[in-house]
């Protein structure tokens, strides 16, 4: 095994660093498929049948709550890459749980969300709308609920062997794909919502 | 304590936050359709460079050539997906 100790713990071996890149081509897959969730959902976005509209059902306060989370979360769990980086193993297993807690909270809002929708007659199978509106949304939100259990397994991990690079690897590539699904959010966020409230 | 907040992250951080803030304009503020899409495309795809590169770390090894290889040709097939499904399904042309 060759090892290099001039790159961070994550970095340590080739295939750490294969493993990386190779989390970078999923990553890059992943974005052409919630490309094509949302060329569906801006070709269908005014096909509301006798369902209500975007404008007429989305609600700036919940979004922006969801948003003001997401985008924490991806600071606070940079911030435990870093400490991951200087070798602070407590400190980068409270950083990771605190975006854990921030992913469980946008959960939640976006689950009140959508029961909400339904309440207000605006469920999954109303119109095209709400249809591609909540597969977008679900899509997104599935892979922050899968994002919740890999994380929590990543804890798990570091707290019981340490950071080697074999954890420091498997939690660098988590906050790879967390800070993704903020990315993703940013997108629904200025194309879904604020242009639908424009 | 201090070592635990990098100043590149909190600045990338705060400047996320100010980006949101400018992508809300068009919330609060009575713009244009066009106005307003202009500054969502801005403010969306600067957010997105920002965890690119201060939180992803997508330029620090020497596979930074590749992956961003891998991340231009996803954003450009990203793309033609996204605009070529507006210009036949909504645009009509």
């Amino acid at each position: 095994m060759k090892i290099d100790n001039s790159l961070p713990l994550e970095y340590k071996t080739e295939q750490n660093r294969l493993n990386i890149l190779g989390f970078w081509i999923f990553l890059g897959a992943e974005v052409m498929l919630f490309a094509t969730l949302f060329a569906t959902y801006f070709t269908l976005q005014h096909r509301t049948g006798n369902g209500p509209s975007g404008a007429e059902i989305f609600e700036i306060t919940p979004v922006l709550i969801e948003t003001i989370l997401l985008l924490t979360s991806s600071f606070t769990i940079g911030l435990g890459v870093h400490a991951m980086r200087i070798g602070k193993k407590k400190a980068m297993m409270s950083f990771f749980a605190i975006t854990l807690l921030l992913g469980l909270a946008f959960l939640g809002v976006e689950i009140y969300e959508f029961t909400h929708y339904t309440h207000i007659g605006a469920g999954l199978q109303v119109s095209a709308f709400t249809g591609i509106l909540m597969t977008t949304l679900g899509t997104h939100g599935a892979h922050v609920t899968l994002g919740l259990f890999w994380g929590l397994f990543i804890i798990l991990q570091v707290k019981k062997q340490g950071l080697t690079p074999k954890t420091a690897n498997k939690a660098f590539i988590f906050s790879l794909y967390w800070h993704f699904l903020d990315v993703v959010w940013i997108f629904i966020f200025s194309f879904v919502y604020l242009k639908g409230m424009m | 304590m201090s070592e635990l907040f990098p100043r590149k992250q909190v600045m990338g951080f705060v400047f996320s936050m100010v980006l949101t803030a400018a992508a809300l304009t068009v919330y609060f503020l009575d713009v244009s359709f066009a106005v307003g899409m202009t500054i969502l495309l801005v403010t969306a795809f600067v957010q997105a460079a920002v965890q690119l590169v201060v939180f992803m770390h997508a330029g620090e090894t020497e596979d930074k050539q590749v992956i961003y290889m891998n991340i231009y040709y996803a954003v450009a097939i990203a793309l033609v997906t996204v605009f070529g499904t507006l210009l036949i399904m909504v645009w009509d042309m």
